[in-house]
């Protein structure tokens, strides 16, 4: 398909402009007639006994509108992904899970009288021990977060092939470590917010920053007891999701407050209740074990991953299996044995971000590879390439396997951009590292298990002037989808992006898409869209034939205009054609569907190399990134631009994650919640140089070829920046992150010369 | 509660105003002008989402109070160019997919026109700096960087062009 006139081109994201210029409205700054202003009250302790809410106070100060607590709720009181067990509001008598649980809510006139009110509110607690380590809360006996939870587990998953104990009997060298991760947060600039306000005729609408609008509309009926028909969830453009949106938020506390004070209503967290509000990364504990002969091929693998899942289940079954799974990697090992156990806390949420498990995987995988390669004093990209998939394989793990195995190409790719590896100044305490990953990143390409529904629904309507909408119901969180669909539709039908009009997010209007995750709507809308244009297309081409005379398999799209193969002039303008149509009664509204498989194998995958030059100055401890090579499998870029945006802002995500990230938690509380403490990167803490390339090898059932990678660039960056560290030292760092502190730790402590 | 009265011009515009004595001026910007380009991220100085310019200097409005600006000038991300016109970084932006979510967008706008104002060839290492006070969770800065190094070197090349028309 080299005569694609949009599609592989860096054009203009649709939402770019209102972006700029500031016009863009995002949930908080929505204005609605006679709004009034929410607060939750949050639980002062990860686990307490509520014994007491005394509101009089609060309610007695003018300009209150409404407080409300859990006897004021309609409905079960219980919403939640996965296992529907989160109490909007934890009732008298019950007992709180960790600080992002809510008490009491207070509506009120303005933000400043909401949260005075909110601090009049009056709750007496019986404070209990909160439960903080996932080893301890797996002892028989060890107090239950639910009490349906038995050792507090919340999921398992295992996975098996071949026979992994004969497979170690019969090696040479057995490499084992156990990794401990940090909490990354996803530090998203828009914290949660949203409105909400009741129609005359009884519909509750709630507009609000979110990953999975038909997910908000679920929990909300589940919660309030408020019937299906009359939810109408709208997601407003995110100001950043990564995952940490992809759970109910606050949309159903929202909705309670709307329905009951009877006023519309704004809400939205400041950054300290946001912080420790949302799910994020899951700290893990990866205990990795590799048998290998001495010629460095890989026999057996052995892994277990022991997750802290906080107080609630949310995408932690997800995470947690594909955090097992991902420990294979892009290797062939006959013998298998992973085991992952997501375990309940007073800790702070984990759920889903931006890889989804497969970051943490990758660190233990792709570190102990390295270690394995200094136990066979073996050079590591040598031994990697010894293991690698072939071309023809499909991987061990459950995956569709349909992705052509690029990974020597890549190889290719990132020894040719890394280049002569850098030497250290002569008489310097400055070492220079390196290091090589790989992974072998999935999308979400299958049956997609949302609240027991599948399918990626699109609408696309034609109008008479020859204008198009799309309606899409996957959410726009900057990683461009909105541009992407709008791409495919005026790629079908030869029109500019300035005749595409892209509607997302919207639980009324939008055909059902679930949630904006997994890397999975460039794929799953992707196709949806070309199925839905493709129909239209020979609505169309149909009438052009007969206006024309021709037959319609000579007539193409082609400049706005439908006319005949090579020959433009003899043709008809799109909008005369879709005039004809509108007028004649022709349908000119379609819905594609991309459905997926059917079959339990949910993700595709793809390959991805990360390369690492370092440096570390041993007397100091300090650290700078000379040379990041990221290099991914795309399948084939929609738009290059945006693609490459994901490759970049993945990478610095990653490298924020293994030298500078974690919410470091305290007795189930935050000891980092600002961003004074919790320390992104900014722009000066960017590599000296970052080489990123697109390879494209054509994924078959992918639109155009796409593949999902939105994800991708995050897996193996971390442990890539890992190795070369202990490259430049000669020993591992093992405490995580690894910062100038913990780099200076491990010299002292290893000697290191 | 007692207000204060004060004027301040933002994007070339006077507003007289009676406001709280705590008001921050991106409170004021916000909710009292509904001026909501200006983004409230951590409301704590720390991301630089709300960045404006107070008398043509970058500042975090949510760190200064609204009568802290009493008779000053304001530029917001609405004002840096005219009605449906974009400012040459607006452009620039939009080119090299420097916006993603666009959260951070209005903030880092206004940190690079200051910077091509007082530095207008600056290096990527003081592109760099400039911008360290913008948080931005998405782009990873790279294509931030080529848009603004981008219009530095157009506007350089145009300052010799016209210099070359100087007979």
């Amino acid at each position: 398909m080299s005569d694609l006139s949009i599609i592989g081109k860096g054009v203009h994201r649709v939402d770019a402009r209102g972006k700029v210029t500031g016009h863009t409205r995002y949930a908080s700054d929505m204005r609605l007639p006679g709004m009034h202003y929410g607060k939750i009250v949050f639980s002062s302790h990860p686990r307490a006994r509520l014994l007491e809410i005394d509101c009089r106070a609060a309610e007695s100060m003018p300009g209150v509108k409404k407080v409300i607590t859990a006897r004021d709720l309609p409905g079960s009181n219980r919403y939640g992904y996965g296992v529907a067990h989160r109490p909007v509001l934890v009732a008298v008598g019950e007992e709180t899970r960790y600080v992002g649980d809510a008490v009491a809510m207070i509506v009120a006139e303005s933000e400043e009288l909401a949260s005075l009110a909110a601090s009049a509110v009056v709750v007496r607690y019986e404070v209990l021990a909160p439960l903080t380590s996932p080893r301890e809360a797996m002892q028989a006996g060890a107090y239950r977060v639910h009490q349906e939870a038995e050792g507090n587990r919340c999921c398992q998953r295992e996975f098996a092939c071949g026979d992994v104990d004969a497979g170690f009997r019969n090696v040479d060298v057995v490499v084992e470590q156990t990794y401990v991760t940090p909490r990354q947060e996803q530090a998203f600039l828009e914290t949660e917010a949203g409105v909400a306000y009741e129609d005359d005729a009884g519909v509750l609408h709630v507009m609000s920053c979110l990953q999975d609008p038909y997910g908000v509309a679920e929990d909300i009926h589940l919660a309030l007891a408020i019937p299906k028909s009359l939810i109408h969830v709208k997601g407003t453009p995110v100001g950043g999701g990564f995952g940490g949106k992809l759970n109910t938020t606050i949309q159903v506390h929202l909705a309670a407050m709307a329905c009951l004070a009877k006023v519309p209503v704004m809400l939205e967290l400041d950054r300290e209740e946001s912080f420790d509000f949302h799910a994020k990364r899951h700290p893990v504990e990866i205990r990795l074990r590799l048998g290998a002969g001495r010629d460095g091929t890989i026999h057996a693998l052995d892994g277990e991953v022991i997750a802290d899942v906080g107080p609630y289940s949310g995408r932690s079954a997800e995470v947690v299996g594909l955090a097992m799974s991902a420990l294979l990697g892009p290797y062939r090992i006959a013998n298998v044995r992973t085991r992952a156990d997501g375990i309940y806390t007073n800790n702070l949420d984990s759920g889903a971000f931006r890889g989804f498990g497969a970051p943490q995987a990758a660190i233990a995988r792709e570190c102990l590879l390295d270690k394995l390669a200094r136990t066979l004093e073996m050079d590591p990209l040598q031994l990697r390439q010894k293991n690698f998939l072939r071309p023809g394989d499909r991987p061990a793990s459950p995956m569709l396997g349909e992705s052509p195995v690029s990974i020597e190409l890549l190889t290719q790719r990132v020894l040719a951009l890394l280049g002569p590896k850098p030497a250290a100044p002569e008489n310097s305490t400055k070492r220079i590292g390196r290091s090589i990953c790989f992974d072998m990143p999935v999308f979400d390409v299958g049956e997609i298990p949302v609240l027991g529904k599948a399918g990626v629904g699109a609408a696309v309507q034609v109008h008479s002037d020859g204008g198009v909408t799309v309606y899409a119901g996957g959410t726009e969180l900057g990683q461009g989808i909105a541009t992407v669909v709008a791409q495919v539709a005026a790629e079908q039908f030869g029109l500019p992006m300035e005749q595409i009009r892209v509607e997302m997010s919207d639980s009324w209007i939008c055909p059902r898409a679930g949630r904006t995750s997994a890397s999975r709507l460039t794929f799953g809308l992707g196709n949806a869209v070309l199925e839905a244009t493709a129909r239209l297309r020979e609505t169309l081409l149909a009438q052009a034939a007969k206006l024309l005379e021709v037959a319609a398999e000579h007539l193409t799209f082609e400049d706005s205009r439908i006319c005949l193969v090579g020959q433009p002039q003899k043709g008809l303008a799109f909008a005369e054609v879709a005039e004809v149509c509108s007028d004649r009664g022709g349908n000119l509204r379609e819905e594609g569907w991309f459905r997926g498989t059917g079959d339990r194998y949910m993700y595709g995958h793809t390959f991805m190399a990360a390369a690492a030059d370092v440096e570390v100055d041993i007397a100091t401890g300090e650290m700078q990134i000379l040379k990041l090579v990221n290099v991914l499998d795309m399948g084939k870029m929609l738009n290059p631009v945006m693609a490459y945006g994901q490759l970049y802002g993945g990478a610095i995500q990653a490298m924020g994650y293994g030298l500078m990230e974690n919410m470091v938690t305290v007795d189930g509380r935050s000891k980092t919640p600002s961003f004074a403490q919790y320390m992104i990167p900014t722009a000066m803490d960017l590599p000296l140089q970052f080489v990123a390339e697109a390879v494209e090898t054509p994924y078959p059932t992918g639109p155009f070829g796409a593949k999902g990678i939105g994800e991708a660039a995050l897996n193996c960056t971390t442990p890539t920046l890992f190795n070369a560290i202990a490259d430049a030292l000669g020993v591992e760092v093992t405490e995580m992150p690894v910062g100038q502190e913990q780099i200076l730790a491990a010299i002292h402590k290893q000697d290191v010369q | 509660m007692m207000r204060k009265d004060m004027t301040l011009t933002v994007n070339g515009s006077r507003h007289a105003l009676a406001v709280e004595p705590h008001l921050s001026l991106l409170d004021l910007l916000r909710e009292k002008l509904d001026l909501t380009g200006t983004k409230k991220g951590c409301n704590a100085g720390d991301c630089g989402a709300c960045t404006v310019l107070l008398n043509g200097a970058p500042v975090n409005s949510c760190l200064i109070l609204a009568v802290q600006a009493d008779g000053q000038d304001i530029t917001t991300i609405e004002g840096v160019a005219g009605e449906g016109e974009l400012h040459p970084l607006q452009e620039a932006f939009i080119d090299h997919g420097a916006v993603q979510c666009g959260y951070c967008t209005p903030g880092v706008v206004l940190s690079a026109i200051a910077l091509l104002r007082d530095t207008p060839q600056p290096t990527r290492s003081q592109i760099q700096e400039a911008l360290s006070g913008n948080l931005c969770r998405c782009t990873g800065y790279f294509q931030i960087i080529d848009a603004i190094d981008a219009v530095a070197r157009r506007q350089s090349e145009d300052s010799s062009r016209n210099l070359e028309k100087i007979p």
